[in-house]
């Protein structure tokens, strides 16, 4: 018995999203499970079956320093402030 | 492995602003167990309300009911496999643990599934009342979650939850336009549920519910309670048929439905396994678990087949 995740796709518009898991004696047996457990009524056009101990999974401490690298962001107030003053000084002259 | 608290009161408060736990955080122990006491009989009703659905299959009127009972099955079951899944995740107990405990009497599954579904009336007022209690209690818990899993398999259940009511409430229209008998029928079989299915959620929820404190309920029992009361009542009586409550009243100036005092003994039975089917049920759950045993062992042996 292998535990499997399951991803599924629709319509082309949205990327694979994690739907669950379950557990299955074969690939093909996951497949007919999946098909049966989580497209019922279609709700993926396409299906992708992950063995969970397939998965590689992060280390938390690998990933945090990302959460803190402000320079790699920019979300425009400065711009729309530094744009509003110069229309402010362009008006005033 | 990634998320850790210091202490509960920490984690408490990771849970009031809206965190969301997963599988692989160290949740404190008391909400691991809560968390998974309510999983495992939410998986147990499924599984326990798929069989009286799959009992209703060759007795189903018309090709066409009998293919809405045959979908509502799988469906039911689905839920099973998906909520023992996450369960079994939740690392206290595995799958064939939790089976064993269901058909040795040892752990609970809702109330309504204590009881026998005696005529097809009683499979429609199933559908109706007892799928959309349950789809009430299941909203309010995925309204405001903590645990992640959970969550987003509730998702998909709720949905197919939906289709349920609606084939219920389809299924009524047509027997309160239907024959005396019919409307008869149906009378007998909202006199048995209408009970069971408003006891679903559970005498007035305490002060101290673990459950709401840690945002696995959204709302009280008593409120999701009279919410379903001022629907159903006005609308069984709008079809024609009679809500079996003696002391049924109308507070004009509240505008609303008290169906008067409620009886929890039976509810307090059931949860002791001792309803008026609960013996059967079990027993044939596990009958069924034991007949279908070469089903499994012939995918196991599948498994060491080379391809
Ligand atoms: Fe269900
Ligand atoms: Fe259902």
């Amino acid at each position: 018995m292998h535990t499997y995740e399951i991803f599924l796709k629709k319509d082309g518009r949205d990327e694979y999203r994690h739907a669950g898991a379950l557990d299955a004696a074969t690939d093909d047996l996951a497949m007919v499970m999946a098909r049966e457990s989580y497209i019922r009524r279609a709700e993926g056009d396409r299906l992708w079956l992950v063995r969970r101990d397939h998965v590689i999974v992060a280390d938390p401490d690998l990933i945090a320093p990302n959460a803190d690298k402000p320079h790699r962001h920019h979300d425009g107030s400065a711009v729309a402030a530094r744009r509003k003053a110069m229309r402010n000084e362009g008006a005033s002259s | 492995m990634t998320r850790t608290w210091a202490d509960m009161a920490a984690f408490e408060s990771f849970l009031d602003d809206g965190g969301i736990v997963e599988v692989d955080d160290h949740m404190p122990d008391e909400y691991r167990q809560a968390v998974f006491a309510f999983i495992e009989m939410h998986a147990n009703s499924e599984l326990m309300g798929g069989l009286t659905e799959r009992d209703w299959i060759p007795r189903t009127p018309g090709l066409r009911h009998k293919m809405s009972v045959l979908a509502k099955t799988q469906d039911e079951i689905g839920h099973g496999h998906l909520l023992y899944m996450v369960a079994a995740d939740m690392q206290i107990k595995t799958r064939e643990e939790m089976l064993e405990d269901l058909f040795a009497g040892k752990s609970r599954f809702h109330n309504v599934f204590h009881y026998q579904a005696v005529t097809w009336g009683d499979q429609v007022a199933i559908a109706f009342l007892v799928d959309a209690a349950a789809l009430a209690s299941q909203q309010a818990v995925f309204k405001n979650c903590s645990y992640g899993p959970y969550r987003r398999i509730l998702k998909r259940i709720i949905s197919e939850e939906g289709f349920h009511m609606r084939l219920g409430e389809d299924r009524m229209m047509r027997i309160a336009q239907g024959t005396d008998t019919q409307k008869e029928i149906f009378q007998g079989a909202l006199d048995r549920w209408f009970w069971p299915a408003l006891q679903l959620f559970g005498p007035d929820s305490k002060p101290d519910d673990v459950l709401l404190r840690w945002h696995i309920k959204s709302e009280r029992n008593e409120v999701l309670r009279d919410k379903w009361v001022q629907k159903f009542v006005p609308m069984l009586q709008s079809y024609g048929f009679t809500v079996p409550a003696p002391d049924l009243s109308y507070d004009e100036e509240a505008g609303k439905w008290d169906v008067g005092p409620i009886d929890w003994e039976p509810l307090k039975r059931t949860l002791a396994q001792g309803g008026p089917d609960s013996a059967r049920r079990i027993n044939e759950a596990k009958d069924n678990w034991e007949r279908t045993r070469w089903v499994r062992d012939a995918m196991d042996r599948a498994a060491t087949v080379p391809a």
